[in-house]
């Protein structure tokens, strides 16, 4: 069986973390970006496309949570996992509040890691699934109108 | 005012037995010395409060006496008796530390009326003592708990910056393990050395996050939430989570849950925490057909949580120890000795007490007592703790 890989964007300040990271989950056939602040996670998730985006909370300038509520609003569709260093859950059920799939804490077990992904790329294709349905349903129903 | 005790010095047996006798009568029956060096033996063997001396006897004289019993019973009051016009030796022995001083022929009323004085100050003094004796205790204990948060918060912080270069270590290994893994690294040469390696780094890795996310489990205040707490629930959950740990060693843990215990205001994955690491650690110290028993109960509008084991106990030289951060008894690798420290910094955080009693061979058992509801403040200043000092002080007065 073919693994369909996921369109991974890593969002981390901490480039040693990322760099390995990446590497890591390319091994097991995840298709992986990299953005080293919330900015830069933005700008790329305008060009490229990404299923899940793994979110480290703490970082300068844009922290994950405020880069979290941005990805929200501009790309609803696209599912969040928030990574913290911090044994504070609380910053990590403020992020679930605000719709992230998932939290992990670092560092994180990989199978933990690896079945969130699949999670939450499960959560977003149904999301699309569902999306394309009521378009096609509303498709139907406007043709029908114009038949009638 | 009966049980002062009372030692009557005088050289003149005919007027010490009948001020004795009189005395007696007032209730307050006096020891008797007919000298100085008599005196002396009775205050060895028994305390007194205040002690009627005579000036002039033969042997030691009453300065003398007066001398000794200041040196080795300075809480003792004195009052001399001198000849009559002999104002200079009393004012000498006031000098020296005596309360006061009657010259002789006494008045009974006021001799009386002296010893009921000098007792007063004996009383003011002790309780003053105990106050001072009660004040360094509580300020040696803040400056241990404030040595400890600190200790805390800096912990904390210094995990949290570790479990970013952990990680890195984490990931690093864990793709080498993916590399060595694959069909064409089959040949690879020395490859089982490479993974015996890989595989150390990763229990080193886990052994170095259990005590970094044991540490930030102590989580800071503001980070905390209250909410109304069913304890079924959180002693069902803490249980569920230590059920395997303790079936494994055929460990019996019962419940017993107060039926109307109410709820408190508390956090919930605090307390959780709380529960969670006195169970961890009761099944460690229980061996095989032990018994951990969880008692929740309401006691004067307080909650009293109770973690019982009948495993090996803890000896008494440690018990002082096993509140103190990284003091552990288990072999690398198994404890942290964060476990009682955490659990310690969260029940005070949520303004309860935490109390340890336990006999080698027998079992222990922690007791945690929590308010119905607690404010979660920010750390007393010095000025708040002057006055919640001042009235435990005013209310040990007043039951006096
Ligand atoms: N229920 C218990 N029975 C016996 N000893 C205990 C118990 N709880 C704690 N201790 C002692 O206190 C020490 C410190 O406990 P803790 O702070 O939880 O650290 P750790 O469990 O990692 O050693 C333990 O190593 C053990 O010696
Ligand atoms: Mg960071
Ligand atoms: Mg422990």
């Amino acid at each position: 069986m073919i693994k369909i890989p996921t369109k991974v964007l890593l969002v981390d300040d901490e480039k040693d973390f990322i760099e390995m990271l990446s590497l890591r989950l390319t091994e097991v056939g995840e298709k992986i970006t990299v953005a080293y602040s919330g900015q830069e996670a933005l700008d790329t998730l305008e060009k490229a496309d990404i299923d899940v985006v793994i979110l480290d909370i703490k970082m300068p300038g844009m922290d994950g949570i405020e880069t979290l509520r941005e990805i929200k609003k501009q790309f609803p569709l696209v599912e969040v996992i928030m990574l913290t260093g911090h044994g504070s859950t609380e910053t990590a059920v403020e992020g679930m509040k605000l719709g992230a799939f998932d939290y992990l804490m670092k560092p994180a077990d990989f199978d933990d890691l690896l079945l969130k992904l699949e999670g939450a790329r499960k959560r977003k294709d149904e999301q699309q699934e569902r999306i394309r349905k009521a378009e096609a349903k509303l498709l139907v129903r406007k043709s029908g109108g114009i038949f009638s | 005012m009966k049980n002062i005790r009372l030692l009557l010095v005088d050289d003149e047996d005919n007027f010490r037995q009948t001020l004795a006798k009189r005395l007696a009568k007032k209730g307050i029956p006096p020891e008797q010395a007919e000298n100085g060096e008599k005196a002396l033996s009775i205050l060895e063997k028994k305390e007194m409060d205040v002690v009627v001396l005579d000036v002039k006897m033969p042997g030691m004289d009453g300065i003398e006496v007066l001398r000794h019993i200041k040196k080795k019973h300075p809480g003792t009051e004195i009052i001399f008796l001198t000849g009559h016009a002999a104002t200079q030796d009393g004012v000498d022995g006031i000098k020296r530390g005596a309360f006061d001083y009657l010259s002789k022929p006494v008045e009974f009323e006021h001799l009386l009326s002296k010893i009921k004085q000098a007792y007063d100050k004996v009383v003011r003094e002790e309780e003053k003592l105990r106050e001072a004796e009660f004040r360094k205790k509580m300020r040696q204990q803040m400056a241990t708990t404030e040595k400890l948060a600190s200790l805390g918060t800096l912990a904390a912080g210094v995990a949290h910056e570790i479990n970013n270069p952990l990680a890195i270590i984490n990931e690093s290994a864990g793709w080498l393990k993916l590399i060595i893994n694959r069909a064409e690294m089959a040949q690879m040469p020395r490859k089982q050395d490479f993974e015996m390696a890989l595989n150390k780094i990763e229990t080193g890795v886990d052994r170095a996050k259990r005590i970094t996310h044991q540490l930030l489990g102590f989580a800071k205040k503001d980070d905390s939430v209250l909410v109304e707490i069913n304890f079924r629930d959180m002693a069902n959950e803490a249980a569920q989570l230590v059920h395997r740990e303790a079936t494994n060693k055929d460990i019996e843990i019962v419940q017993e849950i107060e039926p109307d215990i109410g709820t408190i205001w508390s956090d919930p994955y605090q307390l959780r925490q709380v529960l969670i690491n006195l169970l961890t650690n009761a099944i460690h110290a229980t061996g095989s057909g032990g018994k951990i028993t969880i008692m929740i109960e309401a006691l004067n509008g307080e909650i009293n949580l109770t973690v019982q084991d009948n495993g090996q106990g803890i000896p008494t030289e440690n018990l002082d120890k096993i509140f103190e951060p990284f003091f552990s008894t288990k072999p690398p690798g198994k404890g942290t000795g964060l476990g009682l420290f955490v659990t310690r910094g969260i029940v005070e955080k949520l303004c309860g007490t935490i109390e340890v009693k336990s006999r080698l061979g027998h079992g222990t058992r922690f007791c945690i007592r929590l308010p119905r509801y607690c404010e979660i403040k920010e750390d007393l200043d010095q000025d708040e703790r002057i006055p919640f000092l001042d009235n435990i002080a005013k209310q040990k007065g007043s039951t006096q």
